[in-house]
């Protein structure tokens, strides 16, 4: 009875096991969102005022998570890392449950959805979030405010016009230099990124990540354009 | 005593094991949390909703809404004022386009070995002396008591892609109007001229030169 009962057990566990396989994801697409600033800080500032609308990098996000689904092949986990803190303290200015109107958006696009709160948690998710060797990153996107050194995933939220949350070009030696795939396409579509950005990213993992020379506008409501008619995007 | 009959052990046995698979399984997608909508809706690639109306009696409110000064009031408090210890602070504004907000000592410490400094308000209870100002420079070099501390973490000043120590206001009074201070401004990088690699101010190859302005 006993061994009948083992090999049972065995049995099961071994189905439990073939089907953890199969959700294991063989690549993922990330799309990286950071945050608005708080109204009270840009409150007055005029035509440079950031951020009036809550969501203008989610929409973008979204619109750009809905493109990488339908273009995703079999196995290819689409995964929306977006920067808590920045959320949290605007949906108190609001008084709206920002967060869960977020979760709300992961799930109907179908994306796996992964708050951070630090940069360290970032790049912690991006070095160790799947083994690396196996799960290759095959897209990155960045939503949010950027200058030709930084991505700002704080900004204007907890201190007037200054960050406490960024990843500076310095920072990315910190990251594995072989998780992305070799073709993998990346892209920044924050402001300034392709005027040094783009040449450090290239730099450390050797492949190409296209930015914008100038600014990019994000308050039409699609996907962000460049602001200025001298502005490019480069690699 | 309650008895089992071979094949229904089994199959609770197999249900708890589904169970905890699915569980160690959930974590991979999208978080199944409760929903609030809330009263926004997706603009669905048409122009972006514009602000919320404000919340009545809140920061921005007040912000917004009250009266502005000329020039701060002697003697006027705002937050926690009631600790022995606090700090004095001297407003500045930064000429190179930084956006620090000034230096602080502490009361028995010369100006020499002050600080300057992100200043991270708080809102509801103290935020930044110029807040009730018409103008944000209109308190240049005036002097306050500030009570609040300094925390671990530093700002990033995306302007000049520097650094500054960050301290939190909890409360502040106005000393008065001061004399200029005759030293040096900036976080330390900058008075040591230590080019931070990245800036605009560095020797690193920058394609094009705009500023590092944020958007």
């Amino acid at each position: 009875m006993r061994l009948f009962l083992a090999l049972v057990v065995a049995a099961i566990l071994g189905t439990l096991s073939a089907s953890a396989q199969t959700n294991e994801p063989t690549s993922e697409a990330i799309v990286l969102t950071g945050g608005p600033a708080l109204r009270f800080m840009e409150h007055g500032k005029g035509d440079v005022s950031h951020d009036v609308y809550w969501f203008n990098f989610v929409d973008a996000s979204v619109i750009r998570l809905n493109q990488l689904k339908s273009e995703a092949k079999p196995g290819e986990l689409i995964t929306w890392l977006i920067y808590r803190p920045a959320y949290a303290a605007r949906s108190k200015e609001m008084g709206l449950d920002l967060l869960a109107q977020l979760q709300a958006k992961a799930k109907q696009v179908g994306a796996n959805l992964h708050w951070f709160d630090s940069k360290e948690d970032l790049i912690a998710y991006l070095n160790k979030g799947f083994d690396r060797d196996k799960v290759k990153i095959v897209n990155f996107d960045y939503f949010g405010h950027s200058n030709k050194a930084c991505f700002l995933f704080d900004y204007s939220n907890t201190i007037d016009t200054m960050s406490i949350a960024w990843l500076h070009v310095k920072d990315l030696r910190l990251i594995d230099d072989d998780i992305f795939a070799h073709d993998a396409t990346c892209k920044s579509w924050g402001c300034h990124s392709g005027e040094m950005y783009s040449q450090w990213w290239k730099s450390h993992f050797d492949v190409p990540m296209t930015g914008a020379v100038g600014k990019t506008d994000f308050a039409h409501g699609g996907l962000p354009q460049l602001s200025n008619s001298d502005g490019k995007w480069t690699e | 005593m309650i008895t089992f009959t071979r094949m229904p052990r089994i199959a609770i046995l197999s249900g708890l094991l589904l169970t905890v698979g699915l569980i160690s399984n959930g974590c991979l997608f999208a978080e199944d949390a409760p929903v609030n909508d809330g009263q926004y809706v997706a603009p669905g690639g048409g122009p972006p909703p514009v602000a919320p109306p404000l919340k009545k009696g809140s920061p921005l409110d007040h912000l917004a809404n009250d009266p502005k000064l000329a020039t701060p009031q002697v003697g006027y408090k705002e937050g926690n004022t009631t600790g022995a210890t606090y700090w004095v602070a001297h407003r500045m504004i930064d000429t190179d386009g930084g956006e620090g907000w000034g230096w602080v000592r502490k009361l028995d410490d010369s100006w020499n070995s002050g600080k300057w400094i992100a200043l991270q308000e708080t809102l509801g209870l103290a935020v930044a002396p110029h807040r009730k100002l018409a103008k944000a420079d209109a308190d240049l070099d005036w002097e306050y008591k500030f009570w609040g501390h300094f925390v671990k973490y530093k700002a990033y000043d995306p302007h000049l892609d520097e650094q500054l120590p960050v301290f939190v206001l909890e409360g502040y009074e106005v000393i008065g109007a001061a004399q200029p201070l005759t030293i040096k401004f900036g976080p330390q990088g900058r008075i040591q001229h230590r080019p931070s690699g990245a800036s605009s101010r560095s020797g690193s190859p920058i394609l094009s030169d705009p500023g590092t302005g944020v958007d």
